[in-house]
């Protein structure tokens, strides 16, 4: 491994120290998702050519067509993955950080069920309120579920992380049933709806939605840039990071509503995306190791760039049927999950 | 011994009086209200002409009896479960079996079509069979060996993972599978009578091995060592209780679709009352299950009338928070 780079100013007032293997890796991610989006944008059952797709992006239109389906259709659903991946890669990286454990994931725990209820009922319950207040729903859902979780599982002998996780698989079984009799109970059109959101896919997302989850995006990162020191500090553990000076409770709850936020932002752009807060962060730490801060970076690109590439293929390998992105990433996610827990080092609390 | 006999006969009709209780509110619950006495009419002297009796005998009835042939299935085998695994969670919804049974099926209908239906509690089984022996091996390959926690996850995974493909499938097939997507939320339908025919062997040899392992699964709970300390032929038990189990399962998914928690919650509530021999929790949980099948699915029918809700919905609504009062209370 090359030796890290340290950037001084001259009266070595200031040093910066940059870990060279880890900026690689982010910029090495950053490649990739430009070129997974460009492979988006020309795939699909009306292919266009890399120049076409570059001519049509910087407005010479010499096919109506391709226009069209570029910039109303192609385009908000690629950068739609990245967003949604992104979010959810940096809620489960938040959500493992706090929580200390290796297999915490929204999907997992319950919170993007919750946030899913919240969706389907007013899908449902209420239809002409429906878009504007799908975030605020979807927050309020996730945000719930999260409080019940956390007050269920830190009982008389303390919170542990296994009550933590079994705690939120019931929840989520328990959420999932709602859900689906909310489904067979409403009206069937509005069901309809409500279930192809449900299944986890970004075809119907549009420019709301890239706004939407790129606000979101830019208003949360720098806050969890900031808050990767006390995150750092929590990996250590409870007394560690109250001896770092680290108001426990405080930063955990406060970390926890904003993996919560990022999970509710992005379920209500395409419903709930499984596995992909397990996935990102996972990957991020077998590419490279570095500080919770670029961690974090790395992983939001990854995440990115695996919804990213399981829409692209949701969509292509089975044309003219497309899968959902979500059942893609699942079926990406389980297998990881189980060399998770088989790999799963004794010495960890669970 | 005189009085303890007494006792449980007293206990035993108790249980037989509470399901022909719900026995007789299943039947004459319904879209159109039958009087008890009317269905006490139908059941003595049945008559072709009345339309009620119809109802009662065509619809109702097998509904009635699927719905208790299923409660007790699942209640028995979540009972083996837990006493074999040594875990307060073991259920088989929970270990992921259910699932495996219904991507069994899903599958087998896709390649063979309607001709699967003699064998489908064999291709179900093979499924739940194919489900449980992954999640073992997953949750003893993990360090630390086969705990409540590492079953639960390793189930969870792989009934996401077969969510996840049935799914798909249903999706690159989507007139063949409408059939099936009802039936995959676990719904109690008089119109399955037709696979209780092909069940009944299975349902036999399961309830017939779950009776026959009950005394020495009582001694298993106390640790493997210690059975064989007492004479267990522990390899023996485990086998036949895995046959048992598997068949038990396959038999209820193929004639109400996957129904989850009902294995959970009944053997915990049945071992309250009776303690921890499994020569009466075996016994008890198939009639309690039964009881609490009947029950749940009248609840299904009348909660939201007219329409009716799945079965399964309500057993995963009813079961889920006992499932998390269990892990607080217990771990």
């Amino acid at each position: 491994m090359k030796p890290d780079l340290i950037v001084r100013t001259p009266n070595q007032r200031l040093a910066l120290r940059l870990p060279v293997r880890a900026i690689w890796a982010l910029v090495g991610v950053l490649v990739a998702l430009a070129f997974v989006v460009g492979l988006s944008l020309m795939m699909g059952s009306y292919p266009l050519s890399a120049s076409q797709v570059l001519h049509i992006l910087w407005h010479q239109p010499a096919d109506k067509t391709g226009t069209t389906i570029v910039w109303e259709f192609r385009f908000p659903r690629a950068l739609v993955s990245v967003m949604v991946g992104a979010l959810l890669g940096l809620s489960g990286a938040t959500l493992q950080n706090v929580t200390r454990n290796p297999l915490a994931d929204p999907s997992l725990v319950g919170v993007s069920q919750g946030a899913g209820f919240a969706v389907v009922a007013l899908t449902i319950l209420m239809p002409e309120m429906s878009y504007f207040y799908r975030p605020l729903f979807a927050f309020a859902g996730a945000l719930v579920v999260a409080f019940i979780i956390q007050t269920m599982s830190t009982g008389r002998s303390g919170g542990s992380t296994m009550r933590f996780i079994l705690t939120g698989v019931g929840v989520a079984a328990f959420i999932s049933a709602g859900t689906s009799a909310l489904l067979t109970y409403g009206d069937i059109n509005r069901a309809t709806a409500a279930l192809g959101w449900l299944a986890g896919s970004v075809h119907a997302s549009g420019w709301d939605d890239v706004w939407l989850t790129t606000a979101c995006l830019l208003v949360l990162l720098p806050i969890l840039m900031w808050a990767s020191r006390p995150m750092a500090a929590m990996r250590m553990g409870p007394e560690t990071a109250t001896g770092l000076g680290v108001s426990v409770s405080l930063a955990r709850w406060g970390l926890i509503t904003l993996s919560v936020t990022l999970a509710a932002f992005a379920v209500a752009a395409v419903g709930p995306l499984g596995f992909v807060g397990l996935v990102a962060p996972h990957v991020t730490r077998r590419l490279t190791h570095s500080g919770v801060g670029l961690h974090l970076l790395i992983t939001a690109g990854v995440g990115g760039l695996l919804v990213a590439v399981a829409d692209l293929f949701g969509r292509t390998a089975f044309a003219p049927v497309q899968i959902p992105a979500g059942l893609v990433t699942a079926m990406i996610g389980v297998p990881l999950f189980v060399w998770l827990i088989v790999r799963q080092q004794a010495r960890s609390e669970l | 011994m005189i009085l303890r006999r007494v006792g449980e006969m007293g206990r035993f009709s108790v249980m037989a009086a509470v399901i022909a209780l719900f026995f007789a509110l299943h039947i004459s619950i319904g879209a159109k209200a039958i009087p008890v006495v009317d269905v006490f009419t139908a059941l003595i002297a049945r008559d072709e002409t009345v339309f009620d009796h119809i109802v009662v005998w065509d619809l109702r009835m097998p509904r009635a009896l699927i719905a208790m042939v299923v409660g007790a299935a699942l209640a028995v085998s979540g009972a083996l479960m837990q006493g074999i695994t040594r875990n307060p969670l073991a259920d088989p919804g929970l270990l992921g079996l259910l699932a495996g049974a219904s991507f069994a099926v899903v599958v087998g209908y896709g390649l063979w079509g309607s001709a699967i239906v003699p064998i489908m509690p064999l291709v179900a089984a093979g499924g739940a069979l194919a489900a449980a022996a992954l999640v073992f091996w997953i949750a003893t390959a993990a360090p630390g060996g086969a705990r409540p926690l590492t079953l639960i996850l390793a189930g969870a995974a792989i009934s996401a993972f077969l969510s996840a493909v049935i799914a798909a499938v249903q999706l690159l097939d989507q007139e063949n599978f409408e059939q099936l997507r009802v039936w995959l939320t676990g719904t109690i339908s008089g119109n399955r009578m037709d696979y209780m025919g092909w069940c009944l062997p299975w349902l036999g040899l399961g309830f017939l091995a779950a009776l026959a392992v009950a005394r020495q699964i009582t001694s298993l709970a106390m640790g493997d060592e210690v059975a064989i300390g007492l004479g267990v032929n522990v390899a023996q038990v485990k086998v036949l209780s895995l046959v048992a189990v598997v068949s038990l399962t396959a038999s209820a998914v193929t004639l109400s679709g996957p129904l989850g928690f009902i294995g959970l919650v009944i053997p915990h509530a049945v071992r309250l009352f009776v303690g921890t021999d499994y020569r009466f929790v075996v016994p008890y949980s198939a009639l309690v299950g039964a009881a609490y099948l009947l029950f749940v699915d009248i609840v299904a029918r009348v909660a939201l009338a007219p329409i009716e809700i799945s079965t399964g919905l309500v057993t995963s609504l009813l079961g889920a928070p006992f499932f998390v009062w269990l892990v607080r209370a217990k771990l």
